[in-house]
């Protein structure tokens, strides 16, 4: 068998900046080099590698105020790379690039090429390699620029401090946070504490993976926590010796494996980064086993009706609440239900108000409807938005569930309507307009409510939650992405780890799933229980996360067992539409839910993506510290309890 | 002999609605869908062939034509073999926005000589009878682009479908061994010059 040596991180332009101390002979030298994390026999090590010339600071130009331009290295050819990388970095990480543009190095007049004789001997001096199990903590600091200073356990030795000049502290940090818990230490906020993985999460996913393949769990399996307690100061290979030769650097690339991964590199959305809350601890989490999980009957016309009062107020709103999210509603409650739960009507509102409001939204729908349709041609051809806006309008709606069958054939008004709310809404928010996706949206609604105005307020509703996704700037799809990133990364971190080294831990390929909430991936009818099922608002917030990833939880054996790359797993996912169980992702992804709720040292970015933050308060206020409330809901038998903020008052009468 | 590629990387740029989607589905399964849906995200796939007695696997990818989605469809431009780019000959407007997708391909693609980079363009949609943009017009922004071969396309009836694709993978298989002289085989007949474009691609 090869010898399994995988690079995990790898990044250019990390500096040192040796001082006279370290036996520089020049307190300028700026060694610049590449560092990366890597697994070798199991051992995942963090080396540091020296490139061929150290930085002449001199020689290194810096560019100005504007963040559009590049730093400039006036080097020989083998610095053109570095200079690549740098434009290429610069998209994603325009933050720490203007912290590159903001430093300015000092410029030291000594005779050029004095210090070059001796460069090949220079440079393996500072080349280390040491185990992340001998890394007692990580001290992050700031100076217009981030760097780290590595302590290891054996305190007689000592790594100079690494300068991140050109960005990458943070995906550093991130990927040794895959094999490492860094957690701040109490004392000091700057400095993270190191420590190697712990049985509770080999175990976690022992069960997932037996492949010798796939190196990483490999290494958990062979519980490296006694491994670390054992070996305590056993520092490998540390500062190279300066008669060691280049062998080393060439073998320790595996050539193919890395080209691979370069020639696939798919930079990434550009997602804001920063959003990740500073260094906070976020490797794993102990999940209980995942319970079993009942769903329930529609939600029937008698059912709903016994919720009501004479005057037609909706009673119990919470237990109905419940009822739809364990069973969904009978197709001809829909019409009905679906006003109430996308908040068109309230629920407390009685007939007569609904009568009126509903008159009231009439008029004021035909009103926008009025201001597009008596636009003339001159007009239009004066406003290119609204042109540009009703040409995707048409060519979208004729795309649009056109098998359905209120939308098929040629002259289906279905999709007069269509065409005609969505032209409506581009009246109501003239910012947004129309983004692709929307007639995926409305689409449903429309089709359950058979009615434009009706449709069209439920769709301002819906849209209302759904607004990020189609904002210029995706926000809405970027945070999602990281949140669901952060989700699997601590349910399934094995999985998680298998997807980045596939380059794909941003979940690209759950793209379509977030930004029209799986209209695209279920049959019709199954996207109507779906999206009443979301509309409860239970069992947390985000419950559309949990649902990606039980379809996720179903699909990793066969993308693991495959080994797929990043193209196959987008093609396998793309894939899937068409072809998932709702019933059975509803199921796994309250299973999902309730292992969660019933996890006692839950990270903070978890809960508060799930919205846990909000109802631990309410809790902790209700029933004082006696019983975590999780467990009830984990033992509940599928029952699930409300948790929503506003019904905490149930609390009390149980309690 | 030289080692050719066996995986070819194809990308279909356009705006929206110019029919990609179509035309890739009609030269992978063979069937035109009037009921497509419109692309959301990123779709690929594959159709293997052969080429001088070698298989090469073309991985055709499809985009979302939309501005709003450009973000997500430029991280796949890179590592594309050839690019061909779609305009529809009855939308005037997305033939003049051919040079915009022509340079967010390179700016993206990270191409490394734009001027040697394998473009082909399609007209598609000429069963349509209303045309908004002539032959003349689109061989001539063919012709002052970079002589990119240019192909009046029919998703609908399958006119010049599979002969755009194949002259796809002999430019992209010419710029990858530009030494290499490329003989037309049985299975695929590269065509040098289509009927509908005879004057961009002498
Ligand atoms: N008459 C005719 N219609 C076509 C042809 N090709 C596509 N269409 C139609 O044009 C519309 C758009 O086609 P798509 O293939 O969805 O276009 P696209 O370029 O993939 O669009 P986006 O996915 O939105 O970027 C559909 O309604 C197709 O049925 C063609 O050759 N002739
Ligand atoms: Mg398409």
């Amino acid at each position: 068998m090869a010898e399994l040596l995988k690079v995990i991180f790898e990044r250019e332009g990390i500096f040192l900046h040796p001082s006279p101390d370290e036996g520089s002979p020049d307190q300028d030298l700026l060694v610049s080099g590449s560092l990366r994390i890597i697994e070798k026999d199991a051992e995942i090590l963090v080396e540091y590698r020296p490139l061929e010339d150290s930085v002449d600071p001199s020689n290194m130009l810096c560019a100005g105020q504007d963040s559009s331009s590049v730093v400039e290295w006036g080097q020989s050819a083998g610095e053109k790379s570095q200079s690549r990388q740098l434009l290429e970095t610069q998209q994603s990480y325009e933050t720490e690039w203007d912290m590159v543009n903001a430093v300015s190095f000092k410029k030291k007049n000594y005779t050029n090429g004095e210090r070059s004789l001796n460069h090949s001997h220079e440079r393996s001096r500072w080349a280390f390699s040491v185990n992340i199990s001998d890394l007692k903590s990580i001290t992050v600091k700031e100076e217009g620029w981030t760097f780290l200073i590595l302590q290891l356990k054996d305190s007689s030795s000592s790594i100079p401090a690494l300068h991140f000049h050109q960005g990458g502290s943070r995906e550093f940090l991130d990927s040794l946070r895959r094999f490492a818990l860094l957690t701040e230490c109490p004392e000091d906020e700057t400095r993270l504490l190191v420590s190697t993985p712990s049985k509770a999460l080999s175990q976690s996913f022992e069960n997932l993976l037996d492949d010798n393949n796939f190196g990483l769990v490999h290494k958990f399996k062979r519980d490296p926590y006694v491994t670390t307690l054992g070996s305590f100061s056993k520092v490998t290979n540390y500062i190279y010796d300066a008669l060691r030769g280049t062998e080393e650097q060439q073998q320790q690339r595996p050539p193919e494996e890395v080209a691979d991964l370069l020639g696939e590199v798919i930079p990434g959305l550009e997602i804001n980064q920063q959003e990740e809350p500073g260094f906070e601890v976020i490797t794993r989490i102990d999940l209980g086993t995942r319970p079993q999980v009942s769903r329930a009957e529609p939600v029937s016309a008698d059912e709903w009706s016994k919720h009501q009062d004479p005057e037609g107020r909706i009673e119990n709103e919470a237990a109905l609440r419940q009822r739809i999210f364990k069973g969904g509603l009978c197709h001809a409650m829909r019409r009905e239900a679906w006003k109430f739960l996308l908040g068109y009507y309230p629920w407390t509102s009685t007939l007569e108000e609904r009568k009126s409001l509903q008159k009231a939204k009439t008029d004021e729908y035909f009103r926008m409807k009025l201001q597009w349709k008596s636009i003339s041609e001159e007009q239009e051809r004066r406003n290119s938005r609204l042109r540009d806006y009703k040409s995707l309008i048409e060519k979208d709606v004729n795309r649009t569930d056109r098998t359905n069958r209120f939308y098929e054939g040629l002259n289906n008004p279905g999709l007069t309507l269509l065409h005609d709310i969505l032209m409506t809404y581009c009246m109501y928010d003239f910012d947004l307009g129309y983004v692709q996706g929307m007639s995926d949206l409305l689409s449903p609604i429309l089709f359950v409510m058979e009615n434009e105005v009706d449709a069209f307020w439920c769709f301002v509703s819906f849209m209302d939650q759904m607004h990020q996704n189609f904002e210029e700037q995706m926000q809405g799809m970027k945070t999602q992405l990281i949140q669901l990133s952060t989700l699997l990364r601590l349910l399934d971190l094995a999985f998680w780890n298998y997807l980045e080294s596939q380059e794909s831990g941003y979940l690209y390929f759950c793209f379509r799933w977030l930004l029209i909430r799986f209209k695209r991936e279920l049959i019709f009818s199954d996207v109507l229980r779906l999206w009443e099922v979301m509309w409860t608002e239970l069992p947390c917030q985000n419950f559309h996360l949990l649902v990606c990833c039980a379809i996720l939880d179903s699909e990793k054996q066969k993308i693991m067992e495959e080994n797929y790359g990043f193209n196959e797993i987008l093609k396998h996912i793309n894939e899937l539409s068409m072809k998932l169980n709702i019933e059975e992702i509803l199921q796994k992804a309250e299973g999902i839910y309730l292992q969660i709720r019933s996890c006692k040292d839950l990270p903070h970015s978890i809960s508060s993506i799930l919205g846990f933050d909000t109802q631990h308060r309410v809790s902790s206020q209700v029933d004082s510290g006696s019983r975590p409330v999780q467990q009830q809901d984990a033992c509940s038998n599928g029952h699930c309890r409300d948790n929503r903020p506003q019904n905490s008052c149930r609390g009390v009468f149980t309690s | 002999m030289t080692a050719r590629k066996s995986l070819l990387k194809v990308i279909l740029l356009g705006d929206g609605g110019v029919g990609k989607s179509s035309i890739m589905n009609r030269y992978v399964t063979n069937k035109f869908d009037a009921h497509l849906f419109h692309t959301i995200g990123v779709e690929f796939l594959n159709k293997t062939l052969e080429v001088d007695g070698n298989q090469v696997t073309l991985q055709i990818w499809d985009t979302a034509g939309q501005e709003r989605f450009r973000s997500l469809r430029t991280p796949f431009y890179r590592g594309s073999d050839c690019c061909l780019l779609t305009f529809s000959v009855d939308d005037n407007q997305s033939f003049l926005n051919l040079s915009n997708w022509k340079k967010e391909f390179i700016y993206y693609a990270d191409v490394k000589e734009p001027e040697n980079f394998p473009f082909v363009v399609l007209g598609n949609k000429v069963d349509v009878t209303e045309r908004q943009v002539s032959t003349e017009e689109a061989q001539m922004w063919c012709q002052e682009n970079g002589d990119y071969p240019y192909f009046e396309t029919s998703a609908k009836d399958a006119t010049n479908v599979a002969v755009a694709f194949e002259e796809a993978v002999h430019r992209a298989l010419a710029a990858d061994d530009k030494a290499d002289h490329l003989i037309p085989t049985d299975t695929v007949k590269l065509h040098r010059k289509p009927r509908s474009a005879t004057s961009c691609c002498s």
